[in-house]
Order: structure tokens, then sequence, then C-alpha cells
């Protein structure tokens, strides 16, 4: 208990700065009475500083907000003050030093000039004592050269007075210095009584110090009433603020005590409450405990389950990834057969390439051949044609003639001449073709391939309508110009395919492509195109259904024609010089083609029987011209012919008999004339002679 | 009366906590009672405890009589009313009484012990209780015993430190060579050497040729008869002693002879060659000096030749004092050499005969040196050439904080250089220019110079004619400078405010 207690009090006593000491009753005191009301103040007082301490925090803060500036004023004066008063402080002290230093420094410059004067009176004493001297030495040089006595004694005594002098200055320097000695003592001794002075002074100065500190002391203590009065009348106020407390605190404690009665039986009937809730909740929890068995159990069960399916599942992955291995080695083999095959188609796509380069060239030398064979084989045809139509008319002039003959000769019956369309014909019955866009195209371009070598001349009837129409410089610009403006047309595919090729080829294929998407598909239509662009080109802006109208008549007399159609209308068609190509700017050629298509859609019905008519009028004409070719006789004269014939053929037969009774009556003759010879051979053969019987002998008797 | 004032205030701390009323005025009452009481209340308490067994108390003895009439004393926690003392308390009352032939006390418990301490007396001879115990209590009870005045904060705060150094102080105080025994001396070494730190001695006796050896101040007196004997002055030679002791820091020695009055005579005061040598080889044995002072001992140049030669390269040295002597500039000089050779922080050369020369191989270690941070040249005579040394040597040092140069016949061109130095200077924080003759023109110069600097925090000035205008404005700019460090000095922490706000103000005299 004791230890504690005595620092709280010296904490206190801290706290208020040394309070005031002897005004309450002392614990030492003999009185009884005194004691205990002193342990009772220093109880309360104990007390106090504990509340203090509790309470301390807020009342400082209120206080120490209002009285920072103040104080921190006060303090900072006081601070400033102090520290002059130390600094004077010190200086006064010190100046009492300082003031001995200068003096000693005074008294050390004195000293030394003193000094230098005296050592300079000194040499100069010694020098002139030493000059003395000498004279006196010498004298007693001289004094040992004198033999008379009277002599000798004077001049010792004049040695004597010399040296008495000499004796005599010597002393009166000594007491010279040893004045100056007693003066320095003397000098000394009232040093030391003004230094004893000096640390009088000092001691008194900072006993002055000292008092100061007595007076702040003093100060402390009445400031330290102060504060005490303060305190107290603090405390007083506290008090007063504790009976209210205490008041409030007895009236909460009522209504603490109702509250607490009033929370009392709220607890017994809440108390009931929740033992009857305790008991349902037992009951649930021992169903949720029989639940949760047969859970476990379930789970349990599931847990087993799951367990080996786990286990299956790992091996399943295991096979899974022993077989994901497999497969990646065989996918790895694969990749390496794909990358090798890869390899060997490009190299076969190259050989294969490279094949059909030369494939395509073979084929259009072949072409070329082919038309070279075709042109022979018209040739051929034309002059078997020319050939067998000559043996006809031949035949037919030789069938006239006989006709003629037996009409003249045989019947007595004039005779005309028939008047036949094919007996006037010359040559084959040449139906113009009509070519299909594309091989017009490849004509038009391999003629710009061929440029200059082999002018259109040379092939006059592939091109016999061109120079009608169009050069064939132009159209080949006006389809570059298609070519290049109308590359949508063309299927992606193909373009890429394209890249390889020629240029020349290049272009033939595109235009194909684009001409399929367009529906040209004749050679008319190409021709159309061409001149729809120039003709496009010359109005400007010509309406494209006057075109079409323009247009569609000579499609259709195409098919009707026939024979004459194809060749004879065009003629007269285009008189007009064909623009230069180059007029036609690119942006144009997409309305161009747009008009161009929505005319074309129009006669489009036509072109399949257009075709095939083409292909079956050939032959029938031929035959049917050889048909009438043969039937140029009419089968009344055949008739008449026939019955002619077959009497005739009686005559005949008549004749013939006539004729070989003739032959066999000649034969008759004959024989007859060579038996006769043989006979006469017989006859006169020379074995006849020897023979006995000769046979002519015997011949010649039937004979004659 | 200041002296006295702090024993009783020390000793009535111990009940103090009991009593409610001001410490500071029991002090005053009390004084005198108190006083004389100190050394009787020592042994006191060991005898009341045993004798009456009832009352015990620790208390005034003034009160003592009345307080025997109590049966209870409340505040006295031994307090008790038991007839018979307990067997504890008989067994350690034995422990005490034969505490010089059978110490025991490391085996005893703590609280034991603590009685046991409490109840020794302080005139147990020192071999057995030297290196046996180590509270304090015990042994401020042996210094209060012995000397008046105690100023334990001079002997870094321990009680033992302070009674060992005391003792060995007095020891060698009366020292008299050829008549004293040196064993007195050693003997003491193997129990003090580990508690000393420090020697302070300010008087050292010669040997004495006639027959009485006398013994204390009386010495002193017969001393003077020895006039004659003019060869045999050597005084005791510390050699022995200091490598004995292994935590020696401290050597404080004045060879001159204290109180002689009447009887003085020259050879009293000798400072002889055998001894400078002697001491010279003590110090340089001494690895853990590190403050030598050797003052008033007619220490002229060939000696202190001796001895700085002797701390050259010293490891732990960092100050030297060798003021009041009559060192001339090759003593200057050496010490100059011993800047460079050392990590001296202070270099005390006050009252000596140094003039221009000296200064200026001073000045010439100065500009090179970074470790020294004071230099007092105090009553010299370095004259304005030295003094314009030290101040280009200034231009050039980063250490130095004070600088005395009090009364050494400086005149206006020093204050030329030296405010100069004052505006470029940044670590200067006192100069001491007292006592010499700067002028009203140099005066002027100083206060330019003082213009520029935010750092210097003294100046002193005192009696060297200048105006008073510029000393006035000069101790202006001071002031400012001192408020600037010490807000300096607050805002790292407020703790360090009072020792920095007051630190500076002390005279560096």
């Amino acid at each position: 208990m004791n230890p504690p207690g005595s620092l709280g009090v010296l904490e206190e006593k801290e706290e208020e700065h040394l309070a005031t000491p002897v005004l309450g009753p002392s614990i030492h005191s003999d009185n009884p009475q005194e004691r205990i009301q002193a342990r009772r103040l220093r109880i309360a007082a104990r007390l106090e500083a504990r509340r203090r301490e509790a309470l301390g925090e807020y009342l400082d803060g209120k206080e120490s907000e209002e009285d920072q500036s103040k104080s921190y004023k006060q303090k900072e004066e006081s601070r400033l003050k102090l520290a002059k008063l130390l600094l004077c402080g010190t200086e006064l002290v010190t100046n009492i030093q300082v003031a001995a230093d200068i003096r000693e420094i005074h008294r050390r410059v004195e000293e030394e000039e003193i000094k230098r004067q005296r050592l300079e009176k000194l040499e100069n004493e010694v020098k002139t004592s030493q000059d003395k001297f000498e004279e006196i030495t010498m004298k007693w040089e001289e004094g040992k050269q004198k033999r008379i006595p009277q002599e000798l004694w004077e001049m010792l005594n004049a040695q004597q007075v010399h040296c008495a002098g000499l004796i005599e200055d010597k002393n009166k320097l000594i007491s010279e210095l040893q004045q100056e000695l007693k003066a320095k003592d003397d000098q000394y001794v009232k040093d030391l009584k003004k230094q004893s002075g000096d640390i009088c002074l000092l001691l008194e100065r900072m006993e002055e110090q000292k008092a100061f500190e007595v007076e702040r002391e003093e100060l402390l203590t009445n400031n330290k009433k102060k504060w005490e009065q303060a305190l107290q009348a603090h405390n007083a106020k506290e008090l007063e603020y504790l009976m209210n407390r205490i008041k409030k605190v007895e009236d909460h404690e009522k209504q603490l005590n109702k509250q607490r009665i009033w929370d009392c039986e709220e607890y017994n009937t809440i108390k009931i409450k929740l033992e009857q809730d305790v008991q349902i909740l037992e009951q649930q929890l021992q169903q949720m405990k029989a639940t949760y068995q047969l859970n476990q159990e379930k789970l349990e069960y599931n847990f087993q389950v799951l367990k080996k399916r786990d286990e299956e599942s790992t091996v399943i992955k295991s096979q899974q990834k022993r077989k994901i291995n497999c497969l990646h080695d065989v996918l790895n083999n694969l990749r390496s057969k794909y990358n090798k095959q890869v390899k060997q188609f490009q190299e076969e796509n190259q050989s294969l390439t490279s094949d059909y380069k030369r494939l395509v060239m073979q084929f259009k030398e072949m072409q070329k051949a082919m038309r070279h064979f075709a042109l022979i084989d018209d040739k051929q045809f034309r002059e078997i044609w020319l050939m067998n139509e000559e043996e006809v008319k031949d035949l037919i002039s030789r069938a006239f003639d006989v006709d003629r003959i037996i009409h003249t000769h045989h019947l007595g019956l004039p005779w005309t001449a028939p008047d036949f369309w094919f007996l006037k014909n010359v040559g084959p019955i040449s139906q113009q073709q009509q070519k299909s866009a594309t091989q017009i195209l490849e004509e038009v371009l391999m003629e710009a391939e061929e440029e200059g070598a082999e002018e259109a001349a040379s092939e006059p009837e592939s091109y016999l309508d061109l120079p009608k129409q169009v050069s064939a410089k132009t159209t080949r610009k006006i389809l570059m110009l298609l070519c290049d403006e109308s590359g949508f047309l063309v299927e992606r595919k193909l373009l890429s395919l394209l890249l390889p090729l020629d240029k020349s080829e290049c272009y033939l294929l595109k235009l194909d492509a684009i001409f399929s998407a367009l529906g040209i598909e004749s050679e008319d239509d190409l021709y159309k195109l061409v001149n729809f662009f120039l003709k496009y080109q010359a109005h400007h802006s010509p309406p494209s259904q006057e075109r079409t109208s323009l247009v569609s008549p000579l499609e259709k007399l195409d098919p009707q024609g026939e024979k004459e159609g194809s060749l004879v209308d065009r003629e007269p068609q285009e008189k007009q010089p064909p623009p230069s190509p180059q007029l036609i700017h690119p942006n144009d050629v997409l309305k161009i083609l747009e008009a161009f298509v929505t005319g074309l859609r129009k006669p489009r019905d036509f072109r399949a029987p257009v075709k095939l008519l083409k292909v079956v009028r050939d032959d029938s004409k031929d035959s049917a011209y050889w048909k009438a070719l043969t039937t140029v006789i009419p089968a009344t004269t055949l008739n008449l012919w026939d019955a002619l014939y077959t009497a005739l053929e009686k005559y005949h037969l008549v004749l013939t008999q006539r004729a070989e009774l003739l032959i066999e009556n000649s034969s008759l003759e004959r024989q007859n004339t060579e038996l006769q010879q043989l006979l006469q051979q017989y006859l006169d053969s020379k074995i006849n002679s020897e023979l006995q019987v000769p046979p002519t002998e015997v011949f010649r008797v039937p004979t004659k | 009366m200041e002296e006295t004032q702090i024993t009783p205030s020390l000793s009535v701390r111990s009940w103090s906590s009991i009593s409610t009323q001001d410490q500071s005025s029991i002090s005053t009452q009390d004084q005198s009672s108190t006083a004389g009481q100190a050394s009787s209340t020592g042994p006191q308490p060991s005898k009341p405890s045993v004798i009456p067994p009832p009352v015990k108390s620790k208390g005034p003895s003034s009160g003592a009589g009345v307080r025997r009439m109590r049966r209870i004393i409340a505040e006295d926690a031994e307090w008790s009313v038991a007839i018979v003392p307990l067997l504890t308390e008989l067994c350690i009352q034995h422990i005490v009484k034969n505490f010089q032939n059978n110490p025991i006390l490391k085996q005893l418990p703590q609280s034991i012990r603590k009685k046991v301490l409490n109840h020794l007396s302080p005139d147990l001879p020192l071999a057995v209780t030297a290196n046996l115990i180590e509270d304090e209590n015990y042994w401020r009870r042996c210094c209060t015993q012995r000397w008046p005045v105690c100023h334990v904060d001079e002997h870094g705060g321990s009680w033992k430190r302070m009674f060992f150094e005391l003792h060995l102080e007095n020891l060698l105080k009366h020292f008299i060579p050829s008549t004293t025994d040196p064993e007195v001396i050693l003997n003491l070494l193997p129990l003090c050497r580990n508690y000393v730190h420090t020697i302070r001695v300010d008087q050292f006796l010669p040997p004495v040729q006639l027959p009485p050896p006398l013994r204390g101040g009386d010495q002193s007196d017969s001393g003077s008869e020895g006039e004659m004997e003019e060869p045999a002055t050597d005084h005791y030679q510390l050699g022995d002693l200091v490598a004995g002791l292994s935590h020696l820091e401290e050597l404080d020695l004045v060879y001159g002879v204290k109180d002689c009055g009447m009887n003085f005579e020259w050879n009293l005061f000798l400072f002889t060659y055998r001894d400078c040598h002697s001491l010279a080889a003590a110090v340089k044995a001494c690895h853990t000096l590190k403050i030598f002072r050797l003052t008033r001992s007619k220490v002229d140049d060939d000696k202190a030749r001796i001895l700085i030669c002797s701390l050259l390269d010293h490891a732990a040295l960092e100050e030297l004092d060798l003021s009041h002597n009559l060192i001339g500039d090759r003593g200057a000089r050496a010490a100059a050499k011993l800047l460079g050779h050392s990590r001296l922080r202070v270099l005390n050369l006050a009252n000596n005969q140094v003039r221009a020369p000296g200064a200026q191989s001073l000045a010439h270690a100065l500009a090179h040196n970074s470790d020294l941070v004071s230099l007092n040249l105090r009553l010299n005579c370095i004259e304005d050439e030295g003094g314009q040394a030290l101040a280009h040597a200034l231009q050039t040092n980063k250490c130095l904080t004070t600088l005395h140069l009090g009364g050494n016949e400086l005149s206006e061109p020093t204050a030329t250089l030296l405010s100069q130095v004052l505006s470029i200077n940044t670590t200067l924080t006192s100069i001491n220019l007292s006592c010499n003759r700067i002028g009203p023109d140099g005066g002027k110069q100083l206060l330019e110079g003082m213009s520029d600097n935010k750092t210097l925090l003294e100046f002193d000035l005192r009696l060297s004619d200048i105006a008073q205008e510029s000393e006035y404005l000069i101790g202006q700019a001071l002031c400012a400078n001192r408020e600037a460090a010490r807000q300096r000095a607050l805002s790292p922490s407020h703790f360090m405010s009072p020792a920095t706000a007051k630190g500076p103000e002390n005279p560096a005299g």
C-alpha cells in the first residue's frame, strides 16, 4: 500500500510544483488527532489526484486551448528573459576574468619593456665595468715593472680606489635591482590583494546570481500559492458538480432498479419460451441427426462409387493419354506424310502445269493444223464436190442426151431440156456459218499475236464481215477495255488460276468468263457488242431501246435468211466510219454494258433453235441437192425408159440370138476351115506317107 | 553555503517519499541538524534495529525520543510489533558483524542481500569490499562518510568509481617520494584498477630531506625546510599506477604544492626532466587515455616537446590541456605536429608564451585538420601575424567550432581576415577576441562579416576597443543566430531544446 501511495504523492507534488509547504497538519506531529487529520488529508489528496487524472484529460483540453497562446507567450517571454539574464550574468562574471586578462597583458607588456631596459642597462654596465676592470688589470702589469715602493704604493692606492669604484658601481646596481625587486614584491602583494579582491567580487557576483535564484524560488512559491488557490476554487466547483452528478446518479439508479425488475419478469417469460423452443429444437435435432445419419451413409456410398469412378476415370484418362500420345505420333507421321505429299503434289503440279502448257501449245499447234486441215479439207471437199458435180453433170448431160436421143430418135418426140436451179449450181452449197463468240475472240486475239505476219487478207473467209463493220484493231481494243473494266464479272478462283498464264491467254479466258456472264455466245453478239460500243460512243447517249430494236431485226433475219441472209443483209448496215475506241472512256464502259445487257435479254430466246438448224441444214441441203440431182430425170421418163428398155432388151435378145447364131455360124465356118487346114496338114505330113493307111485318105473321102 | 546544501538534499531523499513536506524547505530548515547527522545516520540504523526491537526508525533522530513513545508508526514499512526479531534478522546481523572475516554476499537471495548491504559498515577494509560489493548505496555511504562534498556527476554518476578515484587522489596528493612507501599505492592498484577512470591530482609533494615525516596538510609546511636540496626534487612516478589502471581515461595533473603560504619556495614547483620523461612514458603506455591535462606546472618548450612526442599517434587521446605553462613557439610547433598525428578534438594552450611563429605552425596544421573542435590560445602573444595565419587556416577548415584568441595583441588586420572567414565559415559557433586591440574599424569589418554568418552563437569582443554600436549590432546578430539554432534544435525533437539552448551560453573560459 505504502510505496505506490507515496509515489502518487510525489507525482502529485511534481504536478503542483512543490505545493505550499507546512499549511495543514503534519503526520509527524505528536498530537494523534493531528496525525489522523493529516492522514485523512493525504488520502483525500490522493483520491483527488486520481479523480483529476481521470477527469484531467478533457479539462486540460479546454483549459489548454484557452491558455495556450497566453502561456506560450508568457513562456517565450520568460525564456527570453532568462536567456538574457543568463547571458548578462555570465558576462558580468567573466568580465572580471577579462579585466584580469587585460591587466595581465598590460603588465606583461610593461614587464617586457622594463626587462628590455634593464637588460640594456646591465649590458652597458657590464661594458663599462669590463673597461674599468681591464684598465685595472693593465695597471697591474704596469705595477709589476715599478721598482719604487712609493710609486707602487701610490699605484696600489689608485688601484684600490679604482676597485672600490668598481665595486661601488656594482653595489649601486645591485641595490637598484634590489629596490626594483622590492617594488615588484610590493606590486606582487598589491596584485595579490587586487586579485583576491577580484575573486571576492567574482564570488559576490556569483552570490548575486544565487540571490536571483532565491528570488526565483520565492516567485515560484508565490505562484504556487496562487495556483493552489485557483485549484481550491476549482475543487469547490468540482465538488458542486460532483453533488449534482451524485443526484443524477441516484435518479439513474432508481430508474435502473425499475428497469431491472421489469427486465427480470421479461427474462422469466422469455426463458420459459426459450426452454420450450429448446425442447422443440432438440426434437428437431434428433430428427436432423437421423437424417444426417442416413445422409452420411448415402454420401459414403456415393463417395465409394465416386471413388471407383474416379479410379476408372484415372485408368481411362491414362488410356486416353496413351491414345493421345499414339495419335500424336500418328499425327506427326501424317503431317510429315502430308508435307511430303504436298511437296510431291507441288512437283506434280509443276510438271502438270508444264505438261499443260505443253499440251496447250500442242493444242494450238493442233488447232493450227486443224485449221490448216480444215482449209485443205474444204478445198478437197470443194474439189471433190466439183469433181462429183462435174461427173454428175456429165452423167446428167449424158442422161439428157440419152433422153433427147431416145425422145427424138427412138420415140420421135420433141425434147426440151429441163430447167432446174441446181443444175446451174457450181461448187458446194456454202452456208455462212455462225461462229461462237469465243472463237471470234480467239481469232481476234490470235490476229493480234500474229500481227503483221499474217494479215487478215490471208484468211478472208473468217473475217469476211469485220472490215464491213469495224476493224479488228478497234474490236480488240474495245475487248481489252472491256476486259480491264469488268474484271468483277470474272470469278476470283479463275483469276488466281490465270495468274501464271500468258497475257493473251489471260485476256482470252477473262473475256470468255465475262462473255459467259453477259450472255454473249455467238459472233453476232460480239459484234453487236462492239457496234453497240461504237454507236454509244458516236451518239454519246443513244437510248438503249433504239439500239436493241435496231439490232433485233438483224438477229431475226439471221435464222430465217437461210442461205443468202447473213451475208447479204449486213453489207448495207454500217457505213459510218468506226470511231476510235480511245474515245470511249473507261468509266462509260459499265454504263454501256448495262444498257447492252438489258437490250440483249430479249433476243436471247431465239438463240437455241438457231444453233440447231445451222448444223442440220448443211447435210439436208447437200443430200437434197444430191437427191435432186439424181431425180433430174423424172419417173415418167424412167418408166418410158424402162419400157423402152424391155423392148429394146427383147430386141436386143433377138439381136443377140441372131448374133449368136451368126457367131455360131462363123465359128462353124472357122471350124470347118480349121478342120480343113488340119486335114490338110495331116495329109501333108510325112507320117502319112509312112503310115499304111494315111488318115488323109480316110478323111478325104468324107470331106470333099 | 551552496556545497553544504547539496549533501542534505541527497541524504534526505530516503525519507522524502514519506514526508509530505516540501523538500527544499526541509533542507533549509534542518540544514544544520541534518548536515551533522549525515555521518551519524549511516551506522545508526543497524543499531536501533537490533537493540530496541519494537521500535525501528530511519527518521531523523530529533524526533526519536518522541517516537519511542508511540506504539504504532504507520509510516515505517519495516515496523513490527514483534518483540523477538526474526531468525533471518538475526542471521543478517551476524553476517554483517562478521563480514570482514567471512564476507557472504553473493550466495544470499536478492532481498536479504539488500538488507545486508544496508547494514554494512563503510569502514570495512577495501580489500574485502572493493571487488565484492557493487551496490551503489553502500559506496554512497562510504563517500558521504569520508568527504563532506561529493559531486558524483564528476565521476560518471557512479559512487563506487567516485570513492576509488577520490581515494586514489588523496593518496597521491599526500605521497612524499622516498618517505611514503610506494606499496601503499601499488597495493591499492588491484582493488581499484577496474573502477578508476579519472585521476585528478592538483598537487605533487617533493621529497623531504628533513627527518620529521608529517602527514597531510602539515607536509607542505615541513617541505619548506628542505630548500637546500635541489637535485632530488623528483615527484612520484606515475608509470606503474597508470599502467595498472585498465580504464583510465582522464589524467589531470598539476605539479605544484597547494597552500604553502609563507613557506613558498621555487623548488616546490619544479617539474623536473625525470618527472617529464616518466610522465611521457606513462601517458604513452596508457592506450585508453582520452583527456590529458598538465597545467600550472612550468612546462617549457623542451618538456612540452618530450610530452607531445610521446603522444604522437596516440589512439584514443581527444583532449590536450597544457594551459598556464611556459610553452613557446617550439612547443606550439610540436603541438601543431600533434594535430596532424592524432585525433585531438580539444587543444588548450591558454596562458603560455606562444608567439607568431608558433601560431603560424598551429594555423598550418589547422588548415588540414578535420578533428579539432576547440582551440584555446588565450593569453599568448601571437599578434597579427599569427592571427592572420589562423584566419587563413579557418578559410579551409571545416571542423573547428570554438576558437579563443583572447589577449593576443591582435588588431585590425586580423579582424579584416576574420570577417572574411565569418562570411564563409559555417562551423564556427564561438569566437573569443576579448582583450585585443581590434579598434573601431576592425569592429565594423567584423560586423560586416557577421551579417553573412548564420551559425556563430558567441562572439566575445569585450575590451577590444571596438565601437559600442558595432558591438551592439554584433550582439543582435548573435541573438538571431541563437534563436535560429534553438529553432533548429527544436524541430527534430523538443527534448533536445533545453540542452542546446543553454549549452552555448556557458562561457568557454
